[in-house]
């Protein structure tokens, strides 16, 4: 055999197992540092109450919730149709299932929102698409969806209609019976100028 | 017989010409500017505590000069910095953050042994910045505890908010499961009084009323 053909071999042999000490890379690849610090600076991320609100009572099958809180709280209160996934859990293979699947919206929430920011930031990291935070977590969910506070007066149009619906939803979300007192018609009262007689009045 | 058989040295210049390729191939490639150094493992224990929080008490000594081992980084924008901020922050917008100048300035800090404390409008906005700058191995950030708007609103009483617990995160400000209980909520009222209308006349000032 030709000597050139064997040191050919030779040196092919040699690079095939030098790729043997490639470190082996995650099968999901991580997003790039640059890439988090990117997405993290966005506000896109976070959604509102009635954003949430307004999916639940609509049924969007699209809607995922993800309550990251401890399953003790978790078994005390949620939201209706919420996963129990503790950050713990994210990073195993059990938590993982639920994320990455096309068309489903992740919502991650909390009892402030900071966990679940924190959480976020995780699985963003994990390389996930499509998740967002319930801005101001559950407590923020108690004072606007279950203890709506009435728009004061001045307030604009949009703030009226905002609670009106937050009524509705308190309504779904509570199981609460309405009480509706009726409108008393308004009364219109009359101020009849006092008539001045002819004789009153001059000096 | 091949052409080249017949010339030795072809074979060599073809295996300069691909080892060449290889090592320029291995210059070239670009090393990304950051790692994660944190394992997805450590990350996930660091964010569920507080160790890495400033509390809002521990700043009296930051502005008044005594502790030099911590530096102030304003995350929020140059207008809001502009508009008021913590005595003695820095102002490095969150788009700024990975300028080469500014992490050859956080690196510098960080070898210095000097803590960065991160803080935005509140919590929430520095608290991904500070998780992003641990995964990639600056284990000297911190961030403050409610944010500037915290600090604005006690600024006069910083060193008495230490047992103020509102803005601790991660705790429940309601029992929500009490608060969300039928029982509680048994009845919503909606009373729609309309405000009665009045209506004033425009008094008629009578030709014969008044006047000298």
């Amino acid at each position: 055999m030709n000597r050139n053909y064997i040191f050919l071999t030779l040196l092919m042999l040699a690079l095939a197992l030098g790729t043997l000490f490639i470190k082996k890379k995650p099968t999901k690849p991580e997003t790039p540092p640059e890439t988090l610090l990117w997405e993290i600076i966005q506000p896109t991320r976070y959604v509102s109450t009635d954003q949430v609100a307004r999916m639940i009572i609509q049924k969007d099958p699209s809607l995922e919730i993800i309550d990251v809180r401890s399953p003790k709280e978790f078994s005390q209160f949620t939201l209706p149709g919420a996963i129990n996934v503790p950050p713990d859990s994210l990073i195993t293979e059990t938590g993982s299932e639920y994320f990455g699947i096309p068309g489903i919206k992740v919502v991650f929430i909390s009892n402030d929102g900071i966990l679940a920011d924190r959480v976020w930031v995780l699985a963003k990291r994990l390389g996930y698409n499509d998740l967002y935070v319930m801005k101001g977590g559950l407590n923020r969910w108690m004072e606007t969806i279950i203890q709506p506070k009435e728009p004061g007066e001045g307030e604009p149009y949009t703030a009226f209609e905002e609670y009106e619906f937050r009524q509705g939803a308190r309504l779904y979300f509570t199981g609460a019976k309405v009480k509706t007192t009726k409108a008393t018609k308004a009364k219109v009262i009359v101020r009849r100028k006092k008539k001045a007689t002819v004789a009153s009045g001059g000096c | 017989m091949h052409v080249h058989e017949l010339n030795p040295k072809k074979t060599l210049i073809t295996v300069i010409i691909f080892v060449l390729l290889i090592i320029i191939g291995f210059l070239t490639l670009r090393t990304p500017r950051f790692h994660y150094q944190l394992s997805l493992k450590e990350t996930t224990q660091m964010l569920q505590n507080n160790d890495n929080a400033f509390y809002p008490y521990q700043l009296t000594d930051v502005i008044d000069n005594i502790n030099h081992k911590v530096v102030l980084i304003d995350i929020r924008n140059k207008f809001a910095f502009s508009r008021g901020h913590i005595p003695g922050a820095e102002n490095i917008s969150a788009y700024d953050l990975t300028k080469e100048k500014n992490i050859k300035h956080l690196e510098a800090l960080a070898d210095k042994g000097i803590t960065v404390v991160l803080y935005g409008k509140d919590l929430l906005q520095a608290n991904g910045p500070w998780m992003w700058f641990r995964q990639v191995g600056f284990r000297n950030v911190k961030y403050l505890l409610g944010g500037y708007d915290y600090y604005q609103k006690h600024k006069k009483n910083l060193a008495q908010t230490e047992n103020d617990k509102s803005y601790l995160p991660g705790l429940p400000r309601y029992n929500y499961a009490k608060l969300a209980s039928r029982k509680t909520q048994s009845t919503v009222t909606t009373t729609k009084t309309k405000k009665p209308v009045i209506i004033r006349r425009k008094k008629k000032a009578t030709v014969a009323s008044g006047g000298c």
